[in-house]
């Protein structure tokens, strides 16, 4: 038996497609479109008003409703390998198909430019190439250095800063030239500012699943994170998260959980698989609950607005996918910690060399620390045709198993 | 050919000769695995550096163990010698963020093998002017920890003399490229491969006496090569001769190459500076490049098309790396352009496993067939 927060009632419908409409409304009137890729630092382009397009939401987006293999296969038939990311494939088959009316949302709004960083993978850049290529439209490359160390916001080597801040130095030239405005440091302040808040108010929101039994799980994090991600400098996202926080808040006084008898509190690494949400559904029918998710927690960060450049490296160079592994090590065991949880889930994600390598030594050093065991799943973020749900449930319910001998 | 042999006993027992070399000279073996290395810092402490190489002659075990099923085979098999303690003698690994495969596969190193030196250089991703500052600073930085680690000292002048010794081995190599543009060419691709192989893995003054005496001999060479098709291969690294021998036993011959383990990695030289570091982060940073690169698809493909029309190429095989994404991704347009170009291409994915080899002979063999069957 689990409980829906009322927050999340009707969210498709009521944020994630008024957000599209929007977006093809501001192309369709010339405003400036831009796709992004994730760790990004957005918060410039909203300070432009350059309406963000996210092609990984996107993705998402076309996995939930259950066309994203679709649109991979017609990448596929372009000669791009089955191997790839399954975002990019889905992506990309959006925008080479001609079949334009199985497109949820009706695709993604042709962008005016791209915008992408090496901040968490190589894939970005090529995949971001390709899209610039088909789409005939430019492209700018933050070129971030890796964070090999995995140094955190405060402990971050001052050249790795100095060369972010470069690169921000050589993007607000381009954003200037292709928007033909120029970018307004008060504007830009503005932006961080609100960004910060939705961040505070996000980690606010988090701090409540805290709470035995927990208010909220993965599902309703999965979508709520989208303000987080995707436009996190607006009063929309702070308006929403603050009506989510006074939610959670009186949950937790009243002790509602999101399951009613919650034995297993589990941290969820990396993406769920979006086309089978309902695989959450699943976990709580075994009496397991996700309290936090990594995804949730890569994103925040705390901006100065009088040192906008400055805290916008610190917010993205730490991103753990642009990092050692200590970084991602020390993130699940801080959350599994802070959560109180009793088991890790490590999915990997076939196209995802950054997410997949490395998993292992999580898995060691966690339960070496901490006692909690992991569980790694072989599943895909968007191609249900490398998951195979019998072998994934299997492996679930052995580890559940595993779990209910340590209650 | 006794010359021919050496090159191949070099690739072949590489592990012993890094072994002798490092009780001889009482100095550290340093491995590698990104052409964005600049060999010459680590040569100029007087270490041996040598390329961390992979191997199909046994199945890997240990590394399945760590690695996902969607990772790159040849990282695994690296990983995989790495554990079973072939690569004890390293006293280093240098590594760098040119593929994500690589890049996350260092964390495995560090955390499972007792490799006493772990260097990560910060590569950049393209070469604009801030790019080429950053990675001359990240040089500086790569050139003070091998000195601080290994107790030496580096001076102007002895980078200078190793760029000097590089060079000549990018010259010399050179040379051997152009005896393939003859017709038959007078050295198969397989030997080529063995030869760029093995400079990868013995100091560069050994190598280069050693091409010296191959430039002088083979001309005379008592076997030569038959007429074939006329191959370009491409893709990412290529650690074995395997691929190239079947393709040069159903009627190919490799001519030449855009691969790590060929053009890519020794086909632009250092050119002189006052400050040698600044001379090598420059070289690094525009050489040919590859495809983790940005922007810069124009410049290999431009690379590509000048190599085809050098070494009268008829046709392309692109070798693919099974999950080496950047250059899957680069794959299709490639493929689009130089199709565009008549020129014929077969693509072929594999796994860096002998398991595989078969269907591949198949394919290539009825390629070469269709190459001859164009009038």
């Amino acid at each position: 038996m689990t409980t829906r927060l009322q927050t999340l009632e009707g969210f498709y419908q009521n944020h994630i497609q008024p957000y599209y409409q929007n977006a093809h409304q501001a192309q369709q009137q010339g405003k400036p479109v831009a796709y992004v890729a994730s760790t990004f630092p957005v918060e410039i382009l909203q300070a432009m008003n350059i309406t963000p397009i996210w092609p990984e939401n996107y993705a998402s987006v076309c996995a939930a409703r259950q066309v994203s293999v679709r649109l991979a296969e017609i990448a596929e038939r372009h000669d791009y390998s089955r191997d790839l990311c399954s975002y990019a494939r889905a992506t990309i088959g959006s925008i080479l198909t001609k079949e334009k009316d199985i497109l949820p949302e009706g695709g993604m709004p042709k962008p005016t430019f791209l915008v992408a960083s090496t901040a968490a993978c190589d894939t970005h850049l090529k995949w971001f190439q390709v899209l610039s290529h088909h789409l005939k439209r430019p492209l700018f490359l933050l070129d971030i250095p890796y964070n090999s160390s995995g140094a955190d916001a405060e402990n971050l080597p001052k050249h790795l800063i100095q060369h972010y801040i470069s690169q921000l130095e050589e993007l607000i030239p381009f954003l200037e030239k292709q928007t033909d405005t120029r970018l307004d440091k008060n504007k830009l302040r503005k932006a961080i500012t609100l960004s910060n808040r939705t961040s505070n108010l996000w980690l606010e929101i988090q701090d409540y699943r805290k709470h035995i039994p927990t208010p909220m799980g993965a599902r309703d994090a999965f979508s709520a994170v989208f303000f987080m991600l995707c436009i996190p400098a607006t009063q929309t996202a702070i308006d929403f998260y603050e009506k989510l926080r006074d939610e959670l808040k009186e949950r937790t006084k009243n002790d509602i959980g999101k399951i009613l008898n919650e034995r297993y509190r589990l941290i969820w690494d990396n993406l769920p698989m979006w086309f089978n949400l309902k695989f959450f559904n699943y976990l709580n029918s075994l009496g397991a609950v996700t309290v936090a998710e990594t995804f949730s927690h890569v994103w925040t960060g705390s901006l100065n607005p009088q040192k906008p450049l400055e805290s916008l490296a610190k917010k993205y160079l730490p991103n753990f996918a642009n990092c050692g592994i200590e970084r991602r090590i020390d993130l699940i065991l801080n959350l599994a910690k802070d959560f109180h949880a009793n088991g890790i889930i490590l999915p990997t994600n076939w196209g995802c060399r950054m997410m997949s390598i490395g998993e292992t030594i999580v898995k060691e050093e966690i339960y070496k620390k901490l006692g909690v065991p992991s569980l790694i799943l072989d599943v895909d973020s968007s191609d249900w045709r490398n998951y195979d749900e019998t072998q994934v449930k299997r492996k679930v319910e052995g580890f559940i198993e595993i779990l209910s001998r340590k209650d | 050919m006794q010359v021919l042999q050496s090159f191949r006993d070099i690739f072949h027992k590489r592990h012993n000769i890094a072994k002798t070399w490092k009780n001889q000279h009482k100095r550290p073996v340093i491995g590698w695995n990104s052409t964005y290395t600049p060999e010459e810092i680590i040569r100029s402490i007087n270490a041996l550096p040598i390329r961390i190489l992979g191997s199909m002659e046994s199945t890997t075990t240990q590394a399945d163990a760590y690695l996902p099923r969607n990772a790159c085979s040849f990282a695994r098999s690296t990983l995989d010698l790495a554990l079973k303690s072939d690569y004890a003698y390293l006293d280093g690994l240098v590594t760098s963020n040119s593929c994500d495969n690589f890049g996350k596969t260092y964390d495995l190193w560090r955390h499972y093998t007792k490799i006493p030196y772990f260097h990560f250089i910060n590569t950049p991703h393209t070469n604009t002017p801030k790019s080429h500052q950053f990675f001359y600073d990240e040089l500086t930085r790569f050139k003070e920890s091998l000195e601080k680690t290994f107790n030496a000292q580096i001076t102007n002048k002895t980078l200078q003399n190793t760029i000097r010794v590089y060079n000549e081995n990018r010259t010399l190599l050179k040379k051997v490229y152009d005896l393939r543009k003859k017709d038959p060419p007078i050295i198969t691709g397989t030997e080529t491969l063995e030869i760029i192989l093995s400079s990868m893995l013995t100091t560069k003054q050994k190598h280069n006496k050693l091409l010296k005496q191959l430039l002088k001999e083979i001309p005379n060479r008592p076997d030569p090569t038959k007429p074939a098709v006329r191959l370009l291969i491409t893709g990412s690294i290529m650690d074995t001769t395997d691929l190239l021998q079947i393709v040069e036993t159903v009627g190919g011959i490799t001519v030449t190459d855009d691969l790590c383990t060929g053009t890519r990695y020794f086909w632009n030289p250092v050119s002189a500076d006052k400050d040698p570091i600044k001379a090598i982060s420059k070289r690094y940073l525009n050489k040919i490049p590859s495809p983790f690169m940005y922007d810069r698809q124009k410049e290999r493909l431009n690379h590509i098309k000048q190599l085809i029309k050098d070494y009268k190429v008829e046709a392309v095989i692109q070798f693919l790396l099974k999950f080496c994404d950047t250059h899957m991704f680069d794959s299709p347009l490639l493929t689009e352009e130089l199709k565009a170009e008549d020129i014929p291409v077969l693509n072929i994915e594999y796994e860096h496993t002998r398991s595989g080899i078969a269907p591949i002979k198949t394919r290539i063999e009825a390629f070469i067939e269709m190459v001859k069957g164009v009038p």
